[in-house]
């Protein structure tokens, strides 16, 4: 128990004194804090924008569309009048003045669009996702308008007709309706699932790099007369496993501060217009069950990658080689993540359910699948019993693979070689 | 201190796919001996030393470490093992890693600290305490493999072949070590190909080749078993004009010929005294005649076969 003790020891204070650690740890915090402060910074410079309507339409469309673009909080709207003739050469015009910064960008409009429902934006602002829905929906209420007006029908009841729509989504979590929104839940859930996937890859491959690091360096064959290789086998995984957990550890504990006390880090901003915006904002409720659920996960799934990671590292002979023999064991780290949209957009669904069981990818299915909604508790521990079982059985395989890896030198295994490797 | 060996092996033999490595190889390691696993590489060596070691485990026959069964794993606190491929964490400090590799085999860290510091002074090194491994030279990281093999007190040391890859100087630190600590009660088991090395250090030999024993037993035993009718000569001007001595079955069964100078193993039951005399009716002027314990060397080649002692000399050249 000694030994394994120095080997868990020996990778721990190694590992945690690399330069990627002490970054990797005080990194993942600046970005949560990011995550956070972010939209706060942002409301507070709310961009202007200032636009024109080239307006070559005889109805008088164009100036009715540039008031409504007027009212809109964020655009300063001025209507230039042109014969519908001139219309190319008016847009020259103005793309010089575009150019020259007096304007982001300028909407052309004819009589036209009113029945195809087609208009030109051309501007310097076209890549902004924010700028081009606010024009589209504005232009989209002032055609819907005018063609209910040419139908005849009351501009009081086309007003009415106008006033927006909100929904406001709130997630019902053990039989409570809580404040978190469907927003949040995504987020939540997206958040369980960077961090795992990260972690879970990040550790298993600095697994793979130790064994192989060992293995080249032909330690290995001083280790392997004084320690049975599962004794290494492990204290290395334990070791690195102590590493991840602490990381994870501080950036979970760093992201739960700042979303409990994201008040206080807004009054840090400013005053309380600060806070007032970031109290709309919905963040999501991280209750302990849920870090207890994500920490097993983690743990589970990092041991299980790990394990592989390991005997995919005594099989061969350089990092290079290691580098694609890993191939296969990122794939099935990545099928959650490809699935991803499909376990959010049905979590109850025949597919969520499936990679929340299956150990390769309950690792992380099952997470993201919590976050986003409520798993019957017979689904988890069933799940975390499949996990635990596949677990042993990997490990084992993994440690039959490790001992007799280890030594060999040269050629790559091929399968039939590493069934005797196993059996041996 | 009990008088059980420290290694025996019982008919051990050792299959890899394809190949037999060892083959019903049986030795005893006396207690406080330094013991010399002699062969030509490829001869299965670093395979029997790593049975010892219990890295591999054997197919046939049985291994005892210091009269009981536990293994080269269990018993490592005992046991100093230099591989012959030796590496080192290039990324560590160089104490922690010393410090690390005696706590696997059973040194508390704060001893392994004291300890490993006085080897770094003992071998010139002390300066290195802090440095990463990355940062030694070559010999010096064999200095610290060496002393990563001792730091924990060992009574059995194994080093296989521990004197290839060594610049002199170093051989030389190495040799003194091994010889102080042989001298201090220490037994050695080592593996050599170089049987000048092995003739100077060992008090025990075994000689593989092919998997398999060729000769075992006390130096001076062996000695004597393949001794008595050898006899060095060197004649003036070159030994071709007495070719024809050498050729006379009667007298010569085997004559081991470098031009200057020629070993000569004479046929049974004949006396030194009528080879002089033939030599010396050839007319040679000898400059030495003289009647010599057969070298480790001759042993080997006569034994092994000139092949392999020849593909053992190539090696050995590098």
């Amino acid at each position: 128990m000694n030994k394994i003790w120095a080997v868990i020891r020996r990778e721990f204070v190694e590992k945690v004194r690399t330069k990627w650690f002490i970054i990797g740890t005080v990194l993942g915090p600046v970005l949560m804090f990011g995550l956070v402060a972010l939209p706060i910074l942002m409301a507070d410079k709310e961009t202007h924008r200032s636009v024109a309507v080239l307006d070559a339409t005889a109805t008088g469309f164009g100036e009715r569309l540039a008031d409504a673009l007027d009212r809109a909080d964020a655009l300063a709207t001025r209507l230039v009048p042109v014969d519908l003739v001139e219309l190319e050469d008016a847009a020259d015009s103005l793309a010089v003045a575009v150019t020259a910064k007096e304007l982001d960008g300028f909407l052309m409009v004819t009589d036209a669009v009113i029945d195809d429902g087609r208009a030109e934006y051309r501007g310097t602002n076209v890549s902004s996702l924010t700028d081009m829905r606010t024009l589209e929906v504005l232009l989209r209420n002032a055609v819907f308008a005018e063609r209910l007006r040419r139908e005849g029908v009351d501009p009081a009841v086309v007003n009415r007709a106008q006033i927006r729509v909100g929904l406001t989504t709130k997630k019902i979590r053990e039989g409570k309706v809580t404040e978190e929104s469907g927003e949040a839940s995504f987020f939540l859930a997206y958040a369980m699932w960077l961090l795992l996937y990260i972690a879970i890859l990040l550790y298993g491959v600095q697994v793979m790099g130790s064994v192989v690091e060992e293995k080249t360096t032909r330690v290995v064959e001083v280790l392997v007369s004084s320690l049975k290789p599962f004794q290494l086998l492990s204290g290395k995984i334990l070791g690195v496993g102590a590493v991840g957990l602490l990381q994870l550890g501080i950036w979970v504990g760093f992201a739960k501060i700042s979303l409990d006390k994201r008040e206080v880090i807004a009054r840090m901003f400013g005053g309380g217009e600060e806070v007032a915006a970031l109290a709309s904002i919905s963040m999501p409720e991280v209750p302990l069950a849920t870090i207890a659920l994500f920490f097993s996960y983690f743990l589970l799934g990092f041991f299980l990658y790990a394990g592989m990671f390991a005997a995919v590292a005594a099989m061969v002979n350089s990092e290079a080689e290691a580098r694609q023999a890993q191939t296969p064991v990122v794939m099935l780290l990545v099928i959650p993540t490809v699935l991803m949209i499909g376990i959010l957009n049905n979590p109850d669904g025949a597919m969520a359910i499936a990679l929340s069981l299956i150990p390769f990818t309950s690792p992380i299915a099952m997470p993201v699948r919590w976050a986003a909604a409520p798993v019957p508790l017979i689904e988890v521990f069933g799940s975390l019993a499949i996990l635990t079982v596949t677990l042993v059985g990997i490990m084992w395989v993994a440690g039959r693979i490790f001992r007799v890896g280890i030594l060999m030198y040269g050629k790559k295994p091929g399968v039939r070689e590493l069934i005797r490797w196993v059996r041996g | 201190m009990s008088n059980e060996p420290v290694v025996e092996l019982r008919a051990v033999t050792k299959h890899f796919s394809g190949h037999t490595a060892v083959r019903d190889l049986s030795l005893t390691v006396p207690r406080g001996s330094v013991y010399g696993l002699l062969g030509p590489n490829g001869a299965g060596k670093s395979t029997a030393i790593r049975m010892i070691m219990g890295i591999l485990l054997p197919d046939e026959g049985s291994i005892a470490l210091f009269g009981g069964r536990g293994s080269g794993q269990d018993l490592s606190a005992r046991i100093g093992y230099l591989p012959e491929e030796r590496g080192l964490y290039k990324k560590m400090k160089l104490i922690e890693m010393l410090m690390f590799l005696a706590e696997i085999r059973g040194v508390n860290r704060r001893v392994a600290k004291q300890k490993g510091t006085i080897w770094l002074e003992k071998l010139g090194l002390s300066d290195w305490t802090e440095k990463k491994v990355d940062d030694l030279s070559k010999g010096m990281q064999q200095k610290v493999q060496f002393i990563a093999t001792v730091l924990h007190g060992p009574e059995l040391l194994i080093l296989d072949e521990p004197f290839s890859g060594l610049d002199p100087v170093n051989s030389q630190v190495m040799k003194d070590t091994v010889v102080e600590l042989a001298r201090a009660g220490t037994t050695v088991l080592f593996s050599t190909h170089i049987m000048e090395q092995a003739e100077k250090l060992c008090d025990a030999v075994c000689i593989i080749a092919r998997g398999a024993t060729v000769v075992n037993g006390a130096l001076a035993d062996v000695k004597r078993e393949h001794g008595g009718n050898h006899i060095i000569v060197s004649v003036e001007r070159g030994t071709a004009s007495v070719d024809h001595v050498f050729k006379d079955r009667a007298l010569v069964r085997h004559a081991d010929d470098y031009g200057n100078y020629a070993e000569v193993e004479m046929a049974d039951g004949v006396d030194p005294q009528q080879l002089l005399h033939g030599l010396l009716g050839a007319g040679a002027r000898l400059t030495k005649f003289e009647v010599a314990e057969p070298t480790l060397h001759k042993i080997f080649i006569d034994k092994v076969g000139p092949e392999a002692a020849k593909a053992a000399v190539v090696e050995g050249g590098k």
